[in-house]
């Protein structure tokens, strides 16, 4: 082994990363069987928007969309909904209460970073266990199949991560609120409140009323869900759709990080006063 | 009788030890009496949106909806007063070993381990839930029947067992996956489900609501009762429904128990 002076930063750093990565993957297999329950949650809200807008489009198509329409939409937001989870607000709540927050500030790492590896860890498997049962259900049901495009689906991808990315500096921003007030998560349930139509989770944006998905266009709600969604059922076809897609993405990445580092400089200094 | 009385008994005493225990949080109150009416409104916007697509859902008018939404709410506040703080806390008490406690006590461990906490404050969403209830009944129009009174009640009631029901079949399971630890997710998920009437649902989900997790009977039943769609021999199934999934969850619950070893035994 080399002495830890001769190597890079960036080694150390990834190998950092790797243990937490590893360690978070480890804990989640023990608590398999909660997960497979959390699973089950998730999806049966898509679920239920999907059975009551199955009969709604029993006599035709509701605004353009038809009853398969609404079936590989709702598949696409349990799958996305999956992937760009955010539950962080509620550790980082628990954290900065039960006094946990203190040994994670004496590591060499932001706790952000271990906060990364627990989502990387969690959702690309469980994620996986949804695109399978999407495949799966495929099979046997013709309307929830999407044509296969691989130059779509590589972009669908990359939707995915930048909306996984933004939901999570979102949510992670908001709960180190807590350095300042006991309610940061109900902040958090707000937001998650004002996602089902704002986001798309109760419906495709169209079907909204055009003054609300007119407002949902200038925040970050469309980007998280909404986007990476129509790309996969391919209601995004146009490039300039693409594009202005993927600069609100950008956009709004750059705010929340911004935001989660303002946040994290000032809680944490605020933080120090009041323990000190 | 005197075993019931007893326990009515103990249940005064739990029960105020609680209400001074939560006087000291009021700011609770204002927030959580704030969170629910955030998810009413939420919650009525989405029925809204539906009907902006549709007259309407599965034969149930907007405020018909509203009037099971009402209901809904009410129910959920009977989960989050009582269920939830209660029975809810069964898997980290079998988990822990704490169950030991509650064995050792001369009142019954269902009724102890069901009814042990009231979390006060949440009884406004009943309240609020019955409210709504009662303005969107008044939206439709109709005339209330002392008949139709009388079936809303015991229908409610019956709801309220069902739920009682789900709660215990679902903690019960922790006595067999003691490493399961959000149980109560799983109500919370298809829970969900009873936002709306059971009609507004294609027929797969509509027998998996009425026949295999009876959500059916919580919300579409009552505001049957309240909207007109209610006839006798339904509301005396419904009653039927109510006993035997009473009935049932007992039975699991004496079996379960049998498999109590303590922690770590």
């Amino acid at each position: 082994m080399s002495p830890a002076s001769s190597r890079t930063p960036f080694a150390t750093f990834r190998d950092q990363y790797a243990e937490l990565m590893r360690s978070a993957f480890l804990v989640d297999l023990q608590y398999r069987a909660s997960i497979a329950i959390w699973l089950i949650w998730g999806v049966t809200e898509p679920i239920i928007s999907l059975g009551i807008w199955w009969s709604i489009a029993a006599g035709g198509a509701v605004d353009g969309y038809t009853r398969e329409g609404f079936a590989r939409y709702f598949f696409g937001v349990a799958l996305v909904n999956q992937a760009t989870l955010s539950w962080d607000a509620w550790n980082i709540d628990r954290w900065i209460r039960e006094g946990e927050m203190n040994h994670r500030l004496t590591r060499p790492i932001a706790p952000i970073h271990e906060a990364i590896a627990d989502n990387v860890a969690y959702k690309t498997p469980t994620a996986t266990i949804i695109l399978t049962m999407w495949i799966i259900a495929s099979l046997f049901w013709p309307a929830v199949r999407i044509p296969f495009e691989p130059g779509r689906w590589s972009l669908a991808i990359i939707a995915i991560v930048l909306a996984a990315a933004i939901r999570f500096l979102n949510g992670y921003a908001t709960g180190l609120l807590a350095f300042w007030t006991t309610r940061a998560t109900a902040l958090v349930e707000l937001q998650f409140g004002l996602s089902l139509f704002l986001s798309g989770r109760i419906a495709p944006l169209s079907l909204l009323p055009p003054r609300v998905a007119h407002v949902a266009e200038y925040l970050w709600f469309p980007y998280v869900l909404s986007f990476p969604v129509e790309i996969l059922t391919g209601a995004v076809t146009t490039s300039e759709q693409y594009l202005r897609g993927f600069a609100g993405q950008a956009i709004w990445l750059a705010i929340w990080l911004a935001l989660y580092l303002v946040v994290w400089t000032r809680g944490r200094r605020h933080y120090g006063a009041v323990g000190g | 009788m005197k075993r019931f009385t007893r326990a009515m008994i103990v249940l005064r005493a739990f029960w105020q030890l609680n209400w001074l225990e939560e006087l000291q949080y009021r700011g609770n109150f204002v927030a959580s009496l704030l969170g629910t009416i955030f998810w009413l409104v939420m919650a009525m916007l989405t029925v809204a949106l539906y009907f902006r697509h549709t007259p309407q859902l599965g034969g149930w008018g907007y405020w018909d909806v509203v009037v099971l939404l009402g209901i809904f709410n009410a129910l959920a506040g009977v989960v989050e007063t009582v269920l939830r703080p209660g029975i809810g806390h069964l898997p980290t008490d079998v988990r822990s070993g704490a169950l030991d406690l509650v064995l050792v006590r001369p009142v019954d461990a269902q009724f102890y381990v069901s009814f042990r906490r009231l979390d006060v404050w949440r009884l406004a969403d009943v309240v609020l839930g019955l409210a709504v209830s009662g303005y969107a009944f008044v939206q439709t129009g109709r005339a209330i029947s002392a008949w139709e009174l009388i079936a809303f009640a015991v229908t409610f009631a019956v709801a309220i067992a069902v739920v009682y029901a789900i709660w215990v079949t679902l903690m019960s399971f922790a006595f067999w996956f003691v490493a399961v630890e959000n149980m109560a997710a799983l109500f919370d998920a298809v829970f969900e489900a009873a936002r709306y009437p059971v009609s507004a649902y294609p027929g797969a989900l509509r027998f998996l609501f009425v026949y295999l997790i009876p959500i059916a009977w919580t919300t579409t039943i009552p505001a049957s009762a309240l909207t007109g769609r209610l006839n006798p021999a339904l509301a005396t199934w419904a009653a039927a429904v109510g006993i035997a999934a009473l009935g049932a969850s007992r039975l699991l619950w004496r079996v379960a128990l049998k498999r109590y070893t303590s922690a770590g035994g």
